[in-house]
């Protein structure tokens, strides 16, 4: 029987930040990840990390700036206590040893990024999560721990009114396998994959929150997620908001830059919400290139610019778009990025069951609100993961020894062979591929009851579909097939808060934006929206706002 | 987008340990445009044809490094290797897992010799007692000492390199290219404290062990050129701890071997290389090989032009590598 103090799942920098946070108070650490944690998708992070660290910028603009990008959703303690440890959390990321770029004097280099006041987005060239998750991993190497690598999480096990470990499915054997933990840490990231056109990885599926959701944990904010403005065309590929940052501009069919009517100040960077849809915008109303799409042009940058500073995405863009950014301009559109909304947490990462913590993109402290702001992402997981490591390890100091058996996993894996072993049924993958093309066509940038309404009863279909899904590979060594099918399932349960949460929201508001409500409604609909499971769908309530300084104004870039 | 279609004819490794005999070749025909990546052909192929087909795979974008396998007998990122080229050149697609790891499953290999190799390395900020970080700010660094991390920290783990790699094939002990790259990494990094010693540590059965044949290179998706950090290192290592090793010895030897005459003396290489004692032991098998090729016994002339070879060597000399 395999038993920890603290089990965290998800190898990425959350994760990762939240196994050294616990290792560091003293307690056994395991990590279990469906990837090698150099394999994460914190690595495919591109921009940058803010923290106000330089002479002109304050940490308290840093923290009004990520209130009014959340849209006054995000909760302003959480918004204080998260700017005012960038500084410190940049300087250990230093000398753990990520190597950042550099100005001429030998600083960090800084660029500026969308809805900043000034800028403060450190970085390392276009390759910032990489920098940093090279770094991470490295120092955590120098600590004990035990990693449980290419294991997914198939549920938790909460009893007696407390999560007392974990259901893993070891890919490598095909057995599933208990694991006893005083607390366990969600740090599984997204599900952008719930998605078709989205910039995530294909295994950003969000297990962990799906697995918090079925074991009673509230998901929070669930209808809020972000459309990146700028991806490429047909693989939806990231092209960084740091190609704004260092001076990118955005044209449509017409050669308008035409953010100037929707930004006036700031024009290409405003925050991404307010991007992406004017980029729908003109698209929808005619004036983007044909094929649907508008450009990017770096090209006035200079080739010395775009090659050094924007390496990886000059990269992408010649090798996935067969398009030179030093010569042409990117054609783009925006594309599923991240999700503001998950397992709801406070500062200290605890969810509403004892012993159950979360940190990073599979949590909502809330600190992105309705909106996040770019580079603040990578700052959340280092923050808020070493915050749930510290207080999952204080947990487990004086929690019981769980009651966890080797029945446990018997018992899960009877379960999944029920789920998934018939001698007819559907396979995985076209259940995943027509939930996709529902969230895309219906789940999107713009937003109305009718298609929302519509959309929930198509998902309602599908998840009758999946009650009679099939697993046709018999091995037992690395089988995609049965991890497919256990994926689905968490998506199918996840785009159901969404949409559940969308239709209730009246209102529009940061990256949520109704056409039939098309105001922000402070009065009604300032407060989080918590999802509790159901076996027939999400069960909603709300929670408030916590406010500390900053009143509610019109959010205008 | 717009476009015509090809017939890409893909054939997919596929063995099972546990329940096959053999290896055996799945044929798939598929109708793509040629700027498919050969991953988003396999996903295809798991998602209509066959969903027991195995393979690792992540962010099809290049950063994660989850997919490097072997593309018509290449080490390559499949996520970033279009379909188009390989059909024109090949007439088909033959798709096996990486070379110098088992095979788990299909494409999946046992990775765990590569990342040991890794660890080996040390990889992480060794403290330098004499140089602490500063205190609640970051490290300064020169532009010259940025621009020593120009390449190493683009890569990815994919390890396209150490599949690749024939000297890992020769002896598992060689740490294969992306360690090396990594402890390159580590050693010009102004912030590490123990550059000296991890020189010293990765000579035996370690950096001398490449044999330069820059197949790392050719394979490296993310443009590390870990041949070239190799050799960078071996020239650290001589200025380090001076050609102490049996494989800087020889590196060194070779140089002013062929500086004398223009021409490899071999015999005199080998006591160059292995000092007196070493040259000795080594005397039997010499015989051995010089019954075969008496050639190699003899001290060979010196060729004619030698000074243009004089020339050469001061070249060098200004500016050039030993190693």
């Amino acid at each position: 029987m395999r038993r920890h103090d603290v089990v965290v799942v998800g190898a990425g920098l959350a994760g990762q930040r939240a196994a050294l946070a616990a290792v560091g108070a003293g307690a056994d650490v395991a990590i279990v990840s469906k990837l090698h944690p150099l394999r994460s998708h914190s690595g495919a992070a591109q921009g940058g990390i803010n923290a106000a660290v330089g002479a002109e910028d304050s940490v308290d603009t840093h923290i009004y700036d990520t209130v009014k990008g959340s849209d006054y959703l995000g909760d302003q303690d959480a918004i204080e206590f998260f700017c005012r440890e960038a500084g410190p959390t940049v300087v250990e990321m230093e000398h753990f040893g990520t190597i950042f770029s550099r100005g001429d004097d030998g600083s960090l280099a800084r660029r500026p990024f969308g809805g900043a006041g000034f800028p403060r987005t450190i970085y390392a060239a276009d390759r910032t999560g990489l920098a940093l998750l090279q770094a991470l991993y490295e120092r955590l190497g120098t600590e004990p721990f035990t990693l449980y690598e290419e294991w997914d999480l198939t549920s938790l096990i909460v009893r007696d009114e407390r999560c007392q470990g974990i259901v893993g499915f070891d890919r490598r054997t095909g057995s599933f396998e208990p694991i006893a933990a005083k607390a366990v840490v969600i740090a599984t990231g997204p599900a952008g994959r719930i998605y078709g056109r989205t910039t995530n990885a294909h295994t950003c599926t969000g297990d962990g929150i799906a697995a918090a959701y079925r074991a009673g944990a509230f998901l929070k904010d669930m209808e809020f997620v972000q459309f990146h403005p700028t991806a490429l065309l047909e693989s939806a590929i990231l092209i960084t908001e740091g190609a704004r940052g260092e001076g990118g501009i955005l044209k449509n069919g017409k050669g308008e830059r035409f953010m100037s009517r929707y930004a006036p100040h700031v024009l290409e960077l405003a925050s991404r919400d307010v991007v992406s849809r004017a980029i729908w915008t003109e698209v929808k109303e005619g004036r983007g290139f044909p094929g649907d799409f508008v450009h990017l042009e770096l090209m006035h940058l200079g080739r010395e610019r775009i090659e050094s500073r924007l390496e990886e995405i000059c990269d992408f863009s010649r090798k996935f778009a067969g398009i030179d950014p030093v010569v042409e301009p990117i054609p783009v559109m925006p594309a599923q990025h991240y999700m503001m909304g998950g397992v709801g947490t406070n500062i200290q990462g605890a969810t509403n069951i004892p012993g159950l913590f979360a940190a990073g993109e599979a949590a909502c402290v809330s600190i992105h609100g309705a909106n996040r702001l770019g580079g603040n992402s990578l700052l959340e997981t280092l923050v808020f993961g070493k915050q749930a490591g510290i207080a999952a390890a204080a947990y487990a100091r004086t929690a019981a020894d769980p009651s966890i058996v080797v029945a446990d996993g018997k018992a899960e894996a009877a379960r999944i062979e029920t789920m998934v072993r018939r001698p007819d049924g559907e396979d995985p993958a076209t259940i995943r591929v027509d939930l996709q093309r529902l969230m895309d066509a219906q789940v999107g940038i713009y937003r109305d009851f009718a298609t929302l309404a519509d959309a929930l009863a198509k998902l309602k279909a599908l998840k009758a579909r999946y009650a009679k899904v099939r697993v046709r590979d018999g091995s037992k060594a690395f089988n995609l097939n049965l991890v497919e099918a256990l994926e689905a399932g968490n998506m199918l349960d996840l785009a159901e808060t969404i949409i559940v949460g969308a239709i209730a929201r009246t209102e529009s508001r940061g990256a949520h934006a109704r056409t039939d409500h098309p105001k922000r409604d402070d009065a009604g609909w300032m407060r989080h929206t918590l999802a509790a499971y159901a076996r027939d769908g999400p069960k909603l309530s709300y929670a408030p706002v916590a406010y500390t300084r900053w009143e509610p104004k019109e959010r205008v870039y | 987008m717009p476009g015509e279609l090809v017939e890409a004819p893909i054939e997919v490794y596929r063995f099972d340990p546990a329940t096959d005999k053999a290896p055996r070749y799945e044929r798939h025909v598929l109708s793509l445009a040629p700027h498919t990546p050969v991953l988003t052909a396999l996903l295809r192929i798991r998602a209509e044809e066959d969903p027991t087909l195995s393979l690792r795979y992540s962010c099809r974008s290049a950063i994660c490094g989850s997919c490097a396998m072997l593309i018509n007998s290449k080490s390559r990122l499949a996520c970033q290797t279009p379909i188009g080229p390989e059909i024109e050149r090949h007439g088909r697609i033959v798709v096996d897992p990486m070379r110098n790891q088992p095979v788990l499953r299909d494409l999946v290999t046992e990775m765990t010799p590569f990342w040991s190799q890794y660890r080996r390395i040390e990889p992480h900020l060794i403290a330098d007692p004499a140089h602490p970080m500063p205190e609640g700010r970051p490290t300064s660094m020169t532009p010259a000492q940025v621009e020593r991390f120009r390449e190493t920290p683009r890569c990815i783990a994919c390890a396209a390199c150490y599949s690749a790699c024939p000297a890992v094939e020769a002896d598992p002990m060689f740490p294969g290219p992306m360690a090396l790259a990594k402890l390159y990494r580590f050693v010009v990094d102004p912030r590490d404290g123990a550059t000296r010693e991890r020189l010293v540590r990765i000579q035996p059965n370690g950096l001398w062990l490449c044999l330069r044949c820059h197949l790392c290179t050719e394979a490296c998706p993310k443009g590390v050129r870990p041949s070239e950090r190799i050799m960078d290192l071996k020239e650290l290592a001589i200025a380090a701890q001076g050609a102490t090793d049996p494989g800087s010895r020889h590196a060194v030897a070779f140089k002013e071997n062929i500086r004398e005459r223009g021409v490899l003396n071999e015999l005199k290489l080998a006591r160059q290389t292995a000092g007196t004692a070493g040259f000795l032991a080594q005397l039997p098998q010499g015989v051995r090989i010089a019954r075969r090729k008496p050639e190699l016994s003899k001290t060979p002339p010196t060729i004619a032009g030698k000074e243009e070879v004089e020339k050469l060597y001061e070249a060098l000399d200004d500016g050039g590598s030993s190693a």
